[in-house]
């Protein structure tokens, strides 16, 4: 069943099913992944996270709720929020429809980001635990 | 997983989940899509997992009006009533519909959660009476059709004309060639037919599967759990476990009117509802409107403007008509009042909201069954 969903390469995952990914500017885009999009379905709205907000790895920084469930967006990356995507608050669905693309939530001015990375996993690694999964 | 009569059709069209130990589709195309199918024009519900029973014998009346706090004697053939039934705490057991088919025979329909509880309940006081009790939940299978056309829909496959059967009553139809019986009413503030089926199981479930899909052909969008949630939220309409429980009275849950405490002869729980009402209650079921951004859901706290934490939210949810997150909370009744300030504690921040109308929450000129036509 893991074949569904999508798993781009050259970024980073957690086990929660958040994404982290380098940008050329030394800032790091974070989003929910494709399976937690899924999971959720018609995403109806987002609590973007805080701008200026310091937050550590694994912080519970928003949320993104359909009409039936909330899940918590944890912070793949410690830092800064120094963007976040107001676009969603208008459009949440882009979440579902482009959860690598135009669904990312906010983007951060990352504090150690060799450290955190270590305990991200990469597309190859994400893919094979997407498979553990279960429905 | 017990499974319904229209199992098949879940599993290969819907999003199935254990609700309640039942194989139940949370949504087939979509939350959104469905709910707006019966707000706008027609939705159909598998409902099989619901509690139905037949109540026979020349002390049914009496029976009925013992077990139920409203007064059942105020029934004419074909009339079906609303009620609740409660412990002799006045706790409610569940909120149920008495269809009277004669003075001798009553359908009795019920929540799945309770299917169990409330047929022991009913059979276990049924003792000093003449009356007798048949769990048919599993032989009857029952589909819900739902929305401002539900009659036009239903009307292409029936034989009988619908216009006839009037509101909250039920009537003997013909639908796809079978005999059932029929009741306009709902779980979704909009009009609508509960169906009846006869004479078909969960093993063999051909007749409720060919009723079930010459509704899809007459453009009825099939309906999962998810949207059956959202519409009745939407129309005020209690659940059980979230807005009523064993440890909540009917005048805690605004539903005083169905509660005669007048009728005659005794009523289990009436001592202790009165009591209630003679001392008065300590909270009270409200509607709460978001003011900002923000839904509310079950379990949230509620906090005065002082953000002291007055209550829960027993359900709550982002409207999808109205496009604003609404919830149901019960609070002391110096809240009660429309337009009073509230906040709902949301992921630890207080969110205002306001005291609104809530039966329904949605313009009632605009949907629902009393919709200007």
């Amino acid at each position: 069943m893991t074949d569904e969903y999508k798993v781009e390469e050259g970024i980073y995952y957690t086990k929660e099913h958040e994404w982290a990914k380098k940008l050329d500017d030394g800032m790091v885009a974070v989003g929910i992944d494709d399976f937690a999009q899924a999971q959720l379905h018609e995403i109806v709205y987002v609590e973007l996270p805080e701008m200026d907000a310091e937050v550590s790895q694994g912080e519970a920084i928003g949320a993104v709720e359909s009409v039936k469930a909330v899940s918590d967006m944890y912070c793949p990356v410690g830092g800064k929020v120094v963007e976040v995507n107001e676009e969603l608050l208008d459009t949440p669905e882009k979440i579902n429809n482009d959860p690598y693309g135009e669904g990312w939530i906010a983007k951060i001015e990352p504090s150690s980001l060799d450290d955190d990375l270590g305990n991200l996993m990469d597309a190859a690694a994400y893919a094979e635990y997407l498979k553990t999964v279960s429905h | 997983m017990k499974k319904t009569h229209l199992y098949k059709y879940h599993v290969e069209h819907g999003n199935v989940i254990d609700f309640g130990g039942f194989a139940m589709p949370v949504w087939y195309e979509g939350i959104k899509v469905e709910h707006a199918a019966v707000r706008n024009a027609c939705g159909i519900f598998d409902t099989c997992h619901m509690g139905r029973t037949w109540a026979t014998g020349p002390d049914v009346i009496r029976f009925l009006n013992y077990i139920v706090t409203n007064d059942v004697t105020t029934l004419e053939k074909n009339g079906g009533l609303y009620t609740v039934m409660c412990r002799p705490t006045g706790g409610i057991i569940d909120d149920l519909i008495l269809y009277k088919i004669s003075d001798e025979k009553f359908w009795v329909v019920y929540n799945a959660s309770n299917r169990e509880k409330d047929f022991k309940w009913l059979k276990k006081n049924s003792k000093d009476f003449d009356v007798k009790l048949k769990d048919v939940s599993d032989e009857v299978a029952m589909i819900a059709v739902q929305g401002p056309k539900a009659q036009e829909v239903l009307q292409k496959i029936t034989e009988q004309d619908l216009e006839k059967v009037e509101r909250f009553n039920i009537s003997d139809l013909t639908v796809s060639g079978y005999e059932m019986m029929a009741a306009r009413t709902g779980y979704t503030g909009e009009d609508g037919f509960e169906l009846y089926i006869p004479d078909t199981t969960p093993e063999n479930p051909e007749k409720a599967l060919k009723v079930w899909n010459d509704l899809i052909e007459a453009g009825a969008v099939p309906c999962g759990l998810g949207a059956r949630d959202s519409l009745r939220l939407e129309a005020g309409l209690w659940l059980y476990g979230n807005d009523m429980d064993e440890s909540i009275n009917p005048l805690e849950a605004r539903l005083g009117w169905t509660v005669k405490l007048d009728k005659e002869g005794y009523f289990i729980g009436q001592r202790a509802i009165q009591k209630k009402k003679d001392e008065g209650i300590s909270k009270i079921l409200v509607g709460i409107k978001m003011e900002e951004r923000g839904i509310p859901r079950h379990g949230y706290p509620v906090l005065n403007m002082e953000e002291e934490e007055i209550g829960l939210v027993t359900s709550g949810g982002l409207s999808p008509t109205l496009g604003y997150g609404i919830a149901m909370a019960y609070v002391p009744p110096e809240y009660r009042k429309r337009g009073t300030e509230l906040n709902i504690q949301i992921r630890g921040k207080p969110v205002k909201g306001k005291v609104v109308k809530y039966r329904p929450f949605y313009d009632s000129s605009v949907y629902g069954w009393k919709r200007d036509k």
